[in-house]
């Protein structure tokens, strides 16, 4: 039996907005009147939904997460991590108070060292929980390794990305998407990520170099306009009015600059899913992310209107959107032998992301 | 998928075993109340007992179902399904098991009420678990807040004794609060966490009777014993968790608890203390009504604090007792509280005598190592 991925796209999302408000709207209404505790289950809700109409060749995907394990996961992480981070740090200060700001110091170190890496894990396991709790024709993802490896590999090549005056931040991060998705798996397929930081590295250098020349740039225009305003006011120059012009000119200069600098950023990242989804494989699919530039600004932008315009509401609908737009820009080919397609035998574990989500930035 | 007409009691159905990704095709239908069979054309019949199977919510078309036995087994029904279907299956998982056992209306009423009663534990509890701390957990809390205070504190022999009796005059319990005045020009008095009372050297010199000072030392004792000071310890402790994270040092908030204020009804509480054991040793209340009413600009006036405007000649004069007015509302209604209670022509021992009230108030003078004492 064998199922070939269609000609249009192999991903299809198929859920409306319509459908969706109702579920955003009672998990806004139980959030806020059990105090916050009801997210994990609007979270598995809103994914059940999500999932359900996310179409891969034949047949929809099902999200296998419940609120429950979310919660523990959350109580999990706020117990093993949030509560000795709190004590270790109670016990820096008290240890700087008393003179013993070496030891002190040392032990604030040691303790954001200890964030650093875990961040790196919980990375890796958001990533694996997401995959174990997708199903496809009943068949689960997964991974055989708990990720504790990839928290020191993140630890080191963050900190070397950032070593040469942060040139080698797309290196570090194609590496590490690497390194992540090579240890994933569906079924009994493991993903291969050969991603190459070429491409990235382009779009990065523009990221790079964009507020050099920005600044060059905005300051001459800044400065001109600022006299040019001056002058503008009244036949002869008028200091005032050039001090007036000047400070316009500097804050038309520094919302330009980020405005750019965040255009640049999102070209970068657009560059980024590209090469990274592009250079996936699953036995023999391989995948492709086909979101441009302007896609990804048009994203956010809507996402921007969408919160303003409706006073932070349309803030529940961001996931939403969010997932649509990952989902409809995914693309796969190749064959997929259905009776191969056995289940997974990776071992799961019992709890949620929990605060570990927090950490999780992108898209699955 | 097949939507054929199916024959009554039978339905289209499809389901994964959760072994490989091979769809199966087939129909399902009930058999006793016990258990579902499902069928596939050239397989052998499957049955699954019904209280094996679990609700699993609903896809875009289909009702979706998990067994417990085993949790990769997923089947899938018809959205509609008949009665007889609908009463044996298990119900639609939709919110998650309480809403949906409950209804949603229901839940959202019972989880309004219950946060609610938790909210109103929460920021009541300072109130009523505060009184529950023992003193002695409390001095410690209060040391470590506190810190040491020595050296601020003015000391002199004759001074300390004079202390030492109004204080027994008004705190008769066997362990004393620790009590001492402050080296500072501020018009103010305090209760520190841990038991500690302090008299501003300000407030010390403006005073002109030792009744006056008894009143506010009564006072400030009051709170220590009342528990005020554990309660507003609590208070801030939960005012923290609140603003997580604003992780303001334990050294800091000791002075923000004592300048934080207590509740009006902690303020009564603590006068009514003050008058209680003014009676009992046998002070009189007058002077700490005088006081009151200097503050409050008069003794006629109701409303102490509407009184600045009115009486702008008085209040300006006072003004150097603004600091105690911040911190503790005052008004004409306490100074006649205090008035109150005294009794119509008694004839009251002063609580110290000329010498003793010279010595308390000349203590920070004559004491030389004292370093000044800056609260902030
Ligand atoms: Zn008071």
């Amino acid at each position: 039996m064998q199922d070939q991925p269609g000609a249009d796209s192999a991903f299809q999302f198929e859920g409306t907005w319509q459908e969706f408000a109702p579920i955003a709207f009672t998990n806004l209404l139980l959030t806020i009147v059990t105090l916050g505790i009801y997210r994990f289950w609007a979270t598995a809700r809103e994914r059940r939904y999500l999932w359900s109409r996310s179409r891969f060749v034949d047949e929809n995907l099902e999200w296998a997460g419940t609120g429950k394990e979310l919660l523990i996961g959350f109580a999990l992480a706020a117990i093993v991590f949030l509560l000795p981070f709190f004590i270790i740090s109670q016990v820096a200060q008290a240890l700087v108070l008393r003179g013993q700001e070496a030891l002190g110091g040392l032990l604030t170190l040691v303790s954001f060292l200890a964030i650093f890496y875990l961040a790196g894990v919980a990375r890796f396991r958001a990533l694996r929980y997401r995959l174990s709790r997708t199903r496809w024709r009943g068949i689960r993802g997964g991974s055989d390794t708990q990720g504790w490896q990839f928290g020191l590999s993140y630890m080191w090549k963050t900190f070397v990305g950032y070593l040469p005056l942060g040139l080698l931040v797309p290196w570090s991060m194609v590496s590490l998407w690497n390194e992540r998705w090579s240890k994933m798996s569906f079924g009994p397929h493991q993903f291969t990520s050969e991603a190459d930081q070429g491409p990235v590295f382009v779009r990065y250098l523009l990221f790079y170099l964009a507020p050099f020349l920005m600044f060059f740039g905005l300051t001459i225009g800044g400065a001109m306009f600022g006299g040019a305003f001056g002058m503008m006011s009244d036949g002869d120059v008028d200091p005032d009015a050039i001090g007036a012009g000047f400070i316009i000119g500097i804050l038309l200069f520094v919302f330009g600059f980020y405005f750019v600098l965040g255009l640049i950023a999102v070209a970068f990242y657009a560059a980024f899913y590209r090469e990274v989804v592009g250079a996936m494989r699953w036995n023999s699919v391989g995948f492709s992310f086909t979101a441009s530039t302007k896609e990804w600004i048009m994203l956010l932008l809507g996402d921007v209107v969408l919160v303003v315009f409706t006073l932070g509401i349309g803030y529940i609908f961001l996931s939403y959107r969010h997932w649509k737009f990952f989902i409809t820009h995914l693309e796969a080919d190749g064959e997929i032998m259905l009776d191969e397609l056995t289940q997974s035998t990776t071992a799961t574990s019992k709890h949620g992301e929990g605060l570990l989500d927090a950490f999780d930035v992108g898209a699955i | 998928m097949e939507e054929t007409a199916s024959p009554p009691g039978v339905l289209p159905a499809n389901w994964y075993d959760g072994v490989s990704a091979v769809r199966h095709e087939g129909t399902a239908r009930l058999s006793g109340e016990s258990a579902l069979v499902l069928e596939e054309a050239g397989q052998p019949a499957l049955n699954v007992p019904l209280g094996d199977l679990v609700s699993g919510g609903a896809l875009a078309s289909q009702l979706l179902y998990q067994r417990v036995s085993q949790p990769d087994f997923r089947l899938r029904l018809p959205l509609d399904l008949p009665p007889d279907f609908a009463t044996a299956l298990p119900q639609r998982r939709k919110y998650g098991g309480w809403v949906d056992r409950m209804g949603l209306g229901k839940a959202v009423i019972a989880f309004t009420a219950v946060s609610a009663a938790a909210v109103a534990l929460f920021m009541t509890a300072p109130e009523w678990l505060g009184p529950m701390v023992p003193p002695a957990w409390e001095r410690q809390i209060g040391d470590a807040m506190v810190g040491d205070l020595g050296g601020k504190l003015c000391h002199t022999p004759a001074g300390d004794a004079a202390m030492a009796k109004m204080l027994a005059a008004v705190d008769p319990a066997e362990t004393k609060v620790r009590a001492g005045v402050a080296n500072s020009g501020m018009v103010n008095a305090v209760a520190l966490p841990g038991g500690q009372v302090m008299l501003f050297d300000g407030l010390v010199q403006q005073a002109e009777t030792p009744e006056e000072l008894a009143g506010v030392l009564g006072h400030e004792v009051g709170h220590v014993r009342e528990r005020h000071v554990m309660t507003a310890i609590l208070r801030q402790f939960g005012l923290s968790i609140l603003l997580a994270g604003a992780d303001s040092g334990i050294g800091n908030t000791a002075f923000g608890i004592a300048s934080l204020g207590y509740s009006r009804e902690a303020e009564r509480e603590a006068d009514e203390y003050a008058r209680a054991r003014m009676a009992a040793a046998d002070i009189s209340p007058l002077g700490a009504a005088a006081f009151f009413e200097r503050l409050g600009g008069g003794r006629d006036d109701e409303d102490g604090q509407e009184n600045g405007e009115e009486n702008s000649e008085d209040a300006r004069e006072e003004n150097a007792l603004i600091g105690w007015i911040a911190s503790h509302p005052s008004s004409g209604e306490r100074a006649k509280a205090y008035r109150n209670a005294a009794t119509e022509g008694k004839d009251y021992p002063p609580v110290l005598t000329d010498e003793e009230f010279a010595a308390l108030q000349s203590m920070c003078d004559e004491d030389e190592d004292v370093e000044e004492f800056d609260l902030f």
